[in-house]
């Protein structure tokens, strides 16, 4: 269970983070007037101050929260949490085999995985899908317009 | 009435079988780029060069200009059922086709964007008949200053500074901004904001950004919701198309405005992009139901598009008449136009007639195909929203992933796109608003240059932007617009004190 209240303290630290690192790296960049006009780091120098400002602001918002966000303190419930992570997950997992599997091959044991494992599809129609799924984006992307997908290491290693 | 004649004559070029056929083999190949994430019409135009090689310059130009109209209209498709906008000129189709769609009726949000994208390419047509010449001459005068002035204005009209939580729209739109500095600078040349990561150099594009925020996010929104499959009618209706499409003239005035918004800033070389977002912030502005933007109004749906396609349109002008690339697929389109041994400029339009009216002529008939053909699979698309959630999810999040990677094969990307989906999550559930984040991440970078630019013009004097009749018209134009809000909340704060809060509740609601 996430509050509302910690899911706003998140979000403005998250963001007034990257204010910061924003602020902090354009001032590698000169910020200011010079020869050549307006110095790179300036545009984004202001920004930062303005997203780390925006965030503070927020930041105290959220955490004495007026009437109107009381009325729904809680953001995420546990079994909303659990569907979130349900989708979420297999999806950084998909994204993270890509390096190694390859793109068609951790495409199709994705759909695989989603599919045949909460038994959502029969073992056979899962299987299908995958394949049929990997099948298009190479025939679309590889045969079609030319575009090579990642083919990964694996493939590599087998000389393919 | 010269042009009338030329363009008569055009239409005896253009209209023969052959060139019908490689119409609809055009259109057909450009509605699955367009619908394709990742792929484009610079993808397929450059897929199609090489076959061109053997044609008549006409032909072969006729064949890659119908791949583009199928481009432009397939890049709705994905935006209305999916919230994953394929283009940039196609995220403001979004916020209205998308509610519209969940909300059951996604015949009826495809139909009106194709019935009002034709109306906008028609209109942009009929500018490039009659005014070639002078188009050519307002594109001319448009150095730094008044680009700026033109972004400022698109802005201005899209973020109204009322409305609810007015800090998190400054902090999207600042992130917006801080995103689309990140790399190379155009101006100095100097590297910026990449944190120490040598891939950023190339900056992060548009449509890895997008693919997180509406793609993913959505998912995440609507996962949580427990997707029930929605009331969506399981016959395929085919009258509802029609019906849709003759609805359209009811909301004249929006089409209207919106075509003029299109082919204003097609000459004046906004883009498309700016001139969806406009067209949208402003018919929000000006409609009567403007408060219920965003949860699938059909106004929504015709402002962006109608723009959109508008704008698209008009932009061709410029290629042809003074040699400058409008867009990606123009500028390969150009470079066809050069191996088929054209030269585009000025002159194009003495030693060439038969070509350019035949290509004028080309876009009433080639759009007319295209929107026949497309409205044809309005049915086919609309039964993508009966498959199950469980199934339709993972496929999405392939297309985003692979959609991702293959703007510039980087997987680095593909993390990106992943981070901005959670990011998107949060800030809808959070009530940040999205639209001034992409509009800034999109136009962002091209404003700033020009921004620079033209201080680099005038030794750092703001007079610059007042130098002259038009710059001076367009800025005041945007501060107005930005103003107007204000004023209108403040007037309605004097007349009736305590209504406001209620209103803003309701737009809480809303976003």
């Amino acid at each position: 269970m996430i509050s509302r209240r910690a899911l706003e303290l998140l979000t403005a630290i998250l963001t007034g983070s990257f204010g910061v690192a924003v602020v902090v790296s354009s001032l590698d960049n000169g910020i200011g007037w010079s020869s050549e006009g307006v110095d790179p780091g300036t545009f984004p120098f202001l920004t930062g101050v303005i997203i780390v400002l925006g965030s503070l602001y927020n930041l105290v918002r959220g955490v004495l929260p007026p009437v109107t966000l009381a009325s729904v303190p809680i953001a995420i419930t546990r079994t909303e949490l659990r569907r979130l992570a349900g989708l979420f997950v297999p999806a950084a997992i998909f994204v993270a085999a890509i390096p190694l599997a390859g793109m068609y091959l951790a495409a199709a044991g994705y759909v695989f995985a989603v599919l045949a494992v909460p038994r959502h599809q029969s073992l056979p129609r899962a299987l299908t899908m995958a394949a049929a799924t990997s099948l298009a984006l190479y025939v679309v992307f590889e045969r079609m317009f030319q575009v090579t997908l990642p083919h990964g290491a694996l493939a590599a290693a087998l000389g393919l | 009435m010269d042009n009338l004649q030329e363009l008569l004559h055009g239409f005896t070029v253009a209209v023969t079988a052959p060139h019908l056929v490689l119409m609809v083999i055009g259109v057909l190949l450009g509605i699955l780029v367009g619908v394709l994430p990742g792929l484009g019409a610079p993808n397929g135009v450059s897929l199609l060069l090489p076959l061109t090689f053997g044609m008549q310059p006409v032909s072969a130009i006729i064949l890659l200009s119908s791949m583009y109209w199928g481009a432009l209209f397939g890049g709705s498709v994905t935006s209305i059922l999916f919230n994953i906008p394929g283009e940039p000129s196609s995220v403001a189709t979004t916020f209205d086709g998308y509610p519209m769609a969940r909300d059951g009726r996604p015949t009826t949000a495809l139909a009106t964007a194709f019935g009002s994208a034709a109306f906008g390419a028609l209109v942009g047509v009929i500018l490039i008949t009659f005014l070639a010449s002078w188009v050519a001459q307002v594109a001319l005068a448009f150095g730094p200053p008044e680009y700026f002035a033109v972004y400022f204005l698109a802005f201005a009209s899209f973020v109204g500074m009322g409305g609810a939580a007015p800090i998190k729209t400054v902090v999207a739109l600042a992130i917006g901004f801080a995103i689309a500095a990140i790399g190379i600078d155009t101006v100095s040349g100097s590297v910026r904001l990449t944190m120490g990561i040598d891939e950023l150099v190339k900056g992060v594009n548009f449509v890895v950004a997008v693919m997180g925020l509406f793609g993913i996010g959505e998912l995440l929104v609507a996962v949580e919701e427990e997707f029930h499959a929605r009331a969506v009618s399981s016959t395929i209706d085919w009258r509802e198309v029609f019906r849709a499409v003759g609805r359209l003239p009811r909301h004249g005035v929006a089409l209207l405005r919106s075509a003029a918004i299109g082919c204003w800033m097609g000459i004046t070389p906004g883009g498309p992009t700016a001139a969806s977002f406009m067209s949208y912030g402003i018919a929000r502005r000006f409609s009567r139901r403007g408060r219920h933007f965003g949860t699938g109004e059909i106004e929504g749906i015709i402002s962006p598009e109608t723009a959109d396609h508008a704008a698209g349109t008009s932009a061709l002008l410029p290629m042809l008449s003074l040699g400058i690339p409008g867009s990606a697929t123009a500028a390969v389109m150009m470079g066809g136009l050069m191996i088929w041994g054209l030269n585009p400029g000025p002159m194009l339009f003495v030693d060439n007639k038969d070509f350019v009216w035949g290509l004028i002529a080309s876009m009433y008939v080639g759009n007319i195909v295209a929107v026949a053909l497309v409205l044809l699979t309005v049915p086919v698309f609309a039964a993508l929203m009966r498959i199950p959630f469980v199934v339709i999810a993972p496929l999405i999040v392939i297309i985003c992933v692979v959609g991702a990677y293959s703007v510039s094969n980087s997987y680095l990307d593909v993390v990106l796109m992943l981070g901005f989906g959670v990011v998107g999550y949060l800030f809808k559930k959070l009530f940040y608003p999205l639209a001034p984040l992409v509009l800034a991440i999109v136009i962002g970078d091209k404003a700033e240059d020009a921004f620079r630019q033209s201080m680099l013009m005038s030794k750092g004097s703001l007079g610059i932007f007042f130098a002259n009749g038009l710059v001076t018209s367009l800025v005041v134009a945007g501060i107005a617009l930005l103003l107007l809000p204000l004023a209108l909340q403040l007037v309605h704060l004097l007349r009736k004190p305590g209504s406001t809060t209620a209103e803003t509740d309701k737009e809480k609601a809303i976003i």
